[in-house]
């Protein structure tokens, strides 16, 4: 009898809390905007006067500095977009696995973050015009893999690669070198990590972290590869169905794009290193 | 006395022995770590990351892992005090005479007990907190605050526009908290003796009366040290709400290895940190236990 009394407690407890998470993905995903449904994205962030940016940190689109300020191309991007809106920017942190879930319940407005458009990420978010484009290349262990240089070398099963969870990297290595074991990696200086430690041949990010790693440990490490094996959009991600938020993006991308600023700074972050001084 | 205990005291040779094979098997390790990693220490970055001299304002302010220790204490004081409010509630009604009261407390205790903290976090934050921080209206109110008010409260709770995630965060810690600190409580009260409620019912007492005269006195004595280990635990526990990039030491350290790929330094650093924080509180506990002994 008390087990009984006990058991329909518990399964009563599970169902209310059920009903709480079952509400919540329809109010979502049937209205742009969690709070009202006429209202648009955009109507919301210039009332409130801030636009909530949501991001992980990612070398060199966002990083801290030694101050603990963001900096980084992203950061750049996100605050000229503000400026250009007539609003402050507000920084929200977020892991990157748990980014898209985040942006779904409105814990920020936008992710500015390097997102690769993918067609899986693309049915839960829509994506802006892509901004800028990145590739993935692939830095190898000079003791564990030396002399490389194609990815069928590193497509067997011998070969272990570590790449970082939920980035188009993981996908990018999963499709390119199927035969090959992937470790995954919650944090970008795991798979360093596991790459140093020799538990790893190779890893797969997207440049210049590679780059910037042959030249860190040359005497350890190598590029197999000459030029990156990837081309991905990179777009702003906004929660579905929101029409005007999505146009003032785009045409925010074109003009920006038009003006070479974007190129600018992108050339500032990615082909210079003159901002290392201030992480260091 | 004297004789007898003086035997337990002298170091033997085989005190000896051990010693050295754990200080030469540490001193080993230590060494495979330094050189067979391949790996370019350089700790000389850490020390900017506990203190920064600020050039703007001139003054010497905590470094990024200091800011996050703060906030982890922030985070552990009020997930304290909110645990133990729910934790008091919950023990008490454990022990009630009333059977909803006795199944609610046993549900929840249950419920947070077998289940990990980590999805708890997740569960929360995602379909709950947010439902919670909204019917609240939250967000509304941290930015209709005044900018001295602001000012006051970020003194308290850390910076104001991360605090519908600080919240959220407090009160998920609490709740799983809440539910050890209650079976503390339960305990505390069950251990006294029934004859201390007989008496105080042959003295004409009601339960309540009996529960706050009697028996919840000698209890709490009980309770203290298992209460205050607890609060030991939710520093520890806290490093978990990092996953919902709550800016605490954990995920400081993070963020710092995520920038500048020092992830053993920053780990280590990391580590001393939090046993400094705990080791310092045991050592408070520790004394407060024979402070309670000598009295009781």
């Amino acid at each position: 009898m008390k087990l009984f009394r006990h058991t329909a407690t518990a399964a009563l407890l599970c169902l209310v809390l059920l009903a709480q998470g079952c509400g919540q993905p329809p109010r979502e995903s049937s209205t742009p905007a969690p709070s009202d449904a006429r209202t648009s994205q955009l109507e919301e962030i210039l009332k409130r006067g801030t636009i909530r940016v949501g991001f992980d940190t990612f070398k060199p689109w966002a990083i801290k500095d030694r101050d603990g300020n963001y900096i980084g191309f992203e950061i750049e991007v996100a605050k000229k977009l503000a400026e250009d809106m007539g609003v402050d920017v507000e920084f929200v942190p977020t892991k990157w696995s748990g980014i898209i879930p985040a942006l779904l319940t409105g814990k920020f407005d936008i992710i500015i973050g390097g997102m690769s458009v993918t067609p899986a990420r693309n049915l839960k978010v829509n994506f802006s015009a892509p901004y800028e484009f990145s590739g993935m290349s692939m830095v190898a262990s000079g003791t564990l893999a030396p002399g490389r240089d194609s990815l069928e070398q590193f497509n067997t099963p011998e070969t272990t690669i570590a790449v970082r969870l939920g980035t188009t990297a993981a996908e990018a290595a999963k499709n390119f070198l199927p035969k090959a074991k992937i470790l995954f990696f919650d944090e970008e200086s795991q798979t360093i990590q596991e790459l140093l430690n020799n538990r790893a041949h190779a890893l797969v990010a997207s440049s210049p972290l590679p780059a910037n790693l042959a030249a860190e440990y040359a005497n350890r490490l190598y590029l197999p590869l000459d030029d990156d094996f990837t081309s991905e959009p990179i777009a702003f991600a906004v929660r579905k169905g929101d029409l005007d938020f999505l146009n003032w993006l785009d045409n925010w991308v074109r003009v920006t794009l038009s003006k070479g600023w974007l190129q600018n700074r992108y050339h500032y972050w990615f082909a210079t290193s003159e901002w290392e001084s201030l992480i260091e | 006395m004297k004789d007898k205990g003086s035997p337990a005291r002298r170091i033997t040779l085989l005190d000896i022995a051990l010693l050295t094979a754990i200080a030469a098997g540490t001193a080993y390790m230590a060494y495979r770590a330094a050189t067979g990693l391949n790996y370019h220490w350089r700790w000389d970055a850490v020390w900017h990351y506990l203190f920064r001299f600020d050039e703007t304002a001139g003054t010497w302010r905590p470094g990024l892992l200091a800011e996050g220790l703060i906030t982890t204490l922030r985070l552990s004081l009020w997930a304290g005090v909110l645990g133990t409010v729910i934790g008091t509630a919950a023990g008490l009604m454990r022990v009630s005479p009333r059977l909803l009261s006795r199944q609610l407390a046993a549900t929840y205790v249950g419920l947070i007990r077998n289940t990990p903290p980590l999805v708890l976090i997740f569960v929360f934050y995602f379909f709950i907190g947010d439902q919670i921080m909204h019917w609240l209206g939250v967000d509304h109110f941290t930015r209709s605050l005044s900018d001295e008010t602001r000012a006051g409260m970020s003194w308290l709770f850390g910076r104001m526009d991360r605090f519908p995630q600080f919240l959220s965060a407090v009160i998920t810690l609490a709740l799983i908290e809440g539910a050890y600190i209650a079976e503390i409580v339960r305990a505390g009260i069950q251990s006294v003796e029934r004859g201390q409620w007989e008496a105080a019912t042959a003295l004409g007492m009601g339960r309540a009366r009996a529960m706050r005269h009697i028996v919840l006195p000698q209890a709490m004595q009980r309770m203290l040290p298992a209460l205050a280990g607890q609060f030991i635990s939710i520093i520890k526990d806290s490093a978990i709400v990092s996953v919902i990039s709550i800016e605490e030491l954990t995920f400081q350290a993070q963020q710092i290895m995520t920038t500048t790929y020092r992830s053993f330094e920053i780990w280590t650093t990391v580590l001393v940190m939090y046993f400094v924080l705990t080791f310092a509180c045991s050592l408070a506990v520790r004394r407060l236990e024979v402070a309670l002994a000598g009295r009781g």
